[in-house]
């Protein structure tokens, strides 16, 4: 399972909505996320990739795909180190 | 009042209340350990303003609504230093919700970070306490029994921590281990910007005796005094720091106009 699948199928468990309505323009409200389906999200999703993801970069994500090329975008440096 | 030689460790000390208190502790010689979990960066800043006081700052990340979290970290300080003297259960947490809206996700979240982290802290810390003795302060909150809009799910929780320092104070005192709480109302801080700023600004302020707004120093200032030997004989308490809000009836209003 890719990055995206991964945090795909945490925020659809969190949300309790159903992962194929998650799309990578779906913003939070769209998921029926709120502030602590989010800050619950971004802990799964540090623990399963091993990251760190502060507060005021969480707060930039737009949408889901934000928060999806985020990740990757860290996971890849992580891997590179 | 000294702590010097004192291994402190604070909840949530990087920033807010939390920092006062680290701060506070470490004027008087304590070295600290802030715990933190959403914001590295003002942990790091506040470990910093530590050391600049002439004592050693330490920073671990722990999400203390999560106990294999809670295990880490402490397993963590007791391999590093074996010890521990003071803990501040200052982390909190909740979701701003009237009773008919607090859902099971809701009351869940605020319960493990409120009251079952300052338990499985007390327990952990206890041990690492045994034979030399230690200090446990927790954060209590005027809303474990005045009543605040949207408030509930923290007010209860904040019941449930003073509960549960009382029966610390008891089952603890054999291991000369001194528990207490403080309860302030509300605390100039970023936290507060959430619940009731404004409405406190209009209609809190008027009711406070004292003057002003509660500052984190004032509620630093009697955490410092709890984990002192001068309040050795004070056991399961919960302190108020409300400049007189608990005490005061809208009936004064009237004499001053």
């Amino acid at each position: 399972m890719n990055v995206e699948e991964q945090i795909r199928e945490i925020v659809a468990r969190i949300t309790h909505v159903d992962k194929s309505i998650i799309t990578r323009e779906s913003t939070f409200k769209e998921i029926k996320a709120d502030s602590l389906d989010i800050v619950q999200a971004l802990v799964a999703v540090e623990e399963t990739f091993g990251i760190e993801i502060p507060d005021e970069d969480a707060q930039k994500f737009r949408n889901f795909g934000d928060f999806v090329s985020y990740v990757e975008n860290r996971v890849a440096q992580k891997e590179t180190v | 009042m000294s702590l010097e030689g004192k291994l402190a460790l604070v909840t949530g000390g990087g920033r807010g209340i939390g920092r006062a208190i680290a701060l506070k502790l470490a004027s008087q010689g304590a070295d600290i350990i802030i715990n933190f979990f959403r914001r590295r960066d003002t942990a790091e800043q506040t470990a910093k303003e530590i050391e600049a006081l002439g004592v050693k700052a330490d920073v671990i990340r722990a999400n203390v609504g999560d106990a294999t979290k809670i295990d880490e970290m402490f397993d963590a300080i007791a391999s590093k230093y074996g010890r521990l003297d003071i803990l501040v259960n200052n982390a909190a947490s909740g979701v701003g919700r009237s009773v008919m809206d607090i859902d099971v996700k809701a009351w869940e979240w605020t319960m493990d970070i409120n009251v079952r982290a300052a338990l499985l802290c007390a327990q952990r810390a206890a041990k690492l306490m045994e034979g030399r003795g230690g200090k446990i302060v927790s954060l209590s909150s005027l809303g474990s029994f005045l009543v605040w809009p949207t408030y509930a799910v923290v007010g209860v929780s904040k019941a449930a921590l003073e509960a549960l320092t009382r029966y610390l104070a008891i089952e603890l005192a054999p291991k000369g281990i001194c528990v207490n709480a403080v309860a302030a109302s509300f605390v100039e801080t970023e936290a507060l910007k959430f619940y009731f700023d404004e409405a406190f600004k209009k209609h809190g302020m008027p009711a406070t005796p004292a003057g002003r707004m509660v500052m984190p120093e004032d509620v630093a200032n009697v955490v410092a005094f709890l984990c002192s030997e001068e309040a050795f004989m004070i056991r399961g308490q919960t302190i108020i720091i409300d400049g007189g809000l608990s005490l005061y009836s809208p009936l004064f209003a009237k004499e001053k106009d």
